[in-house]
């Protein structure tokens, strides 16, 4: 993996305020100069005889944040999961970081080495956090280093440390998931995320199960990786924050992309469907 | 008073005091026992582990897992010690000494057992897990290791250490291929005393305290791992790793 090549955005860096110790959120996010970063050709995807990806076009290009949105059950969830391969497409190619994959494969799987290698580019955060309960929080962010970076221990706890400081959690290294609140281990589940220095990260409605109180310390660290120009698809049911951060909004319906567009699509929604949604939801 | 008369006292009157003329022999009884069972358990928890993986794939690949683990979890321990020690004799010459034929008479009962309670820890750990392990580019092996497994053993440890009892108290039919454990020392000091009740009740209350013990050592290593230490030797146990991660925050 060739990430010290890559170079911060530095219009992000100038944007961001200075912070003298431990490291800031642009020294985590290196976001390579190469487009488009992943792309996806015609994939489907059913489940049995229901298709809920049924033929989807989308190019996230590095440093774009990419926001889907939609209702329950229109595939946005599946479409996000397919960029991290823990949805298998059942047709279409998905091409990134330098490999191309035409679907569908042998018995609907990749093969293990290369599923790996494809998703140490990929980080995801989850909409159920998915920390691992029986780690400390400092360990559940550096894990991914030592299991998949193969960093040694004691780099790989210094490191962690550096990250959970970058989401304001420094304190709480020693603390256990359950002894976190939402919004806490939602930061830790980012951190752990973000410690391998994806190029990619992908966002399953990180907040959707937060208390309201802690939806906005989330939203903030999200925002500030933004700024830092890391590559985002975020699905959210948060519309007024997506329509801030996203640079390309995606409203799907019954596994297609029912419209895309930039900001203004909330504003000016051109298909019938969208419309109804958002004002059903705004 | 009478010879006739001494023998028949001698039934109605405990010696409490045998326990402890034969106390050396029941220690080494005792010791067998364990030693069985140790042995026993090591080899159950890994055989167990491996048909609880079995267990739950596919089910065209999962039938020979499931009807193994139907079967033994069904044979009694004295049908299975037979079977081991004479049968595998007779029908293909294979001699195991009575150590070895204990270990896998038990081994061959408890790895069913053992197998469905791994296969429910297992399957009570949320899916999330195994895809938080798959996102951070684990392989299938690491996911096992580091994110199910010490979860697994966190839910099973307190049924694991049930099986531990219950295989104790199990060699206790394995008289029948002359392993001198607690019951057959028991069996042999009665014959000689004629003090049944006095000695198989010493017996009955080293299977207790055995149970006891292993209660404590199984709940201490419950409440060490997995999660937040909770007890005075637990967090005792986890002390070094707690200052190392605490000097981390405070810096």
């Amino acid at each position: 993996m060739n990430m010290d090549l890559a170079e911060p955005d530095s219009t992000a860096v100038a944007a961001m305020p200075p912070e003298p110790d431990g490291e800031t959120m642009a020294d985590l996010v290196k976001a390579p100069s190469s487009t488009p970063l992943v792309t996806l050709e015609g994939v489907h995807k059913s489940f049995g005889k229901r298709e809920v990806i049924a033929g989807v076009d989308l190019q996230v290009d590095a440093g774009q944040h990419i926001v889907i949105f939609g209702p329950s059950g229109s595939g946005k969830s599946t479409l996000l999961r397919m960029m991290n391969l823990l949805e298998i497409p059942s047709a279409g190619t998905l091409s990134a970081f330098g490999t191309s994959l035409t679907f569908p494969m042998k018995r609907d799987r990749v093969p293990v080495r290369q599923a790996t290698a494809f998703r140490r580019n990929v980080g995801m955060v989850f909409q159920q956090f998915n920390l691992f309960p029986n780690m400390r929080a400092l360990h559940n962010v550096a894990v991914p280093l030592m299991r998949t970076a193969g960093v040694k221990r004691a780099e790989a706890e210094e490191r962690a440390a550096a990250a959970l400081e970058s989401v304001g959690l420094r304190k709480w290294c020693g603390h256990f998931p359950s002894e976190l609140s939402g919004g806490q281990q939602q930061r830790v589940a980012i951190a752990r995320a973000l410690v391998l220095e994806p190029k990619l990260l992908l966002f399953d409605e990180p907040t959707s199960a937060l208390d309201v109180e802690m939806i906005g310390e989330v939203l903030s660290v999200v925002r500030d990786l933004a700024s830092a120009g890391m590559t985002m698809v975020i699905v959210t049911h948060e519309l007024g924050f997506a329509k801030e951060i996203g640079d390309m909004h995606i409203f799907m319906e019954d596994g297609l992309v029912a419209e895309k567009g930039p900001r203004s699509l909330y504003d000016n929604p051109q298909n019938e469907r969208t419309r109804r949604f958002l004002e059903a939801v705004l | 008073m009478s010879a006739v008369a001494d023998v028949m006292a001698s039934h109605t009157i405990y010696h409490w005091g045998l326990i402890n003329t034969y106390r050396g022999q029941l220690l080494h009884g005792l010791l067998r026992a364990l030693n069985v069972a140790l042995a026993s358990l090591v080899l159950s928890v890994v055989c167990g582990m491996l048909l609880a993986m079995w267990r739950m794939a596919p089910r065209r690949y999962s039938w020979p897992a499931a009807l193994y683990i139907n079967i033994f979890r069904g044979v009694p321990p004295l049908v299975s010690v037979i079977w081991v020690y004479f049968g595998l004799a007779l029908a293909f010459n294979i001699q195991f000494s009575v150590f070895q034929a204990s270990v896998i008479a038990l081994v061959l009962l408890y790895s069913a057992f053992l197998a469905e309670i791994f296969r429910s820890a297992l399957g009570a750990i949320p899916k999330g897990q195994r895809e938080a392990g798959l996102s951070l580019g684990f392989r299938p092996r690491t996911i096992f290791f580091t994110v199910l497994l010490p979860q697994a053993a966190k839910i099973s440890l307190p049924n694991v250490g049930s099986m531990l009892i219950g295989m104790v108290k199990d060699t206790s039919t394995f008289q029948v291929i002359g392993l001198m454990e607690v019951v057959y020392v028991s069996t042999n000091a009665e014959a000689t005393t004629f003090q049944p009740f006095v000695l198989y009740t010493a017996a009955a209350a080293m299977y207790v305290i055995v149970a006891f013990v292993v209660d404590f050592v199984f709940r201490t290593l419950e409440r060490s791992i997995g999660g937040r230490p909770v007890g005075m030797l637990p967090r005792l146990l986890t002390y070094r790793k707690e200052r190392r991660v605490r000097a981390f925050a405070e810096a």
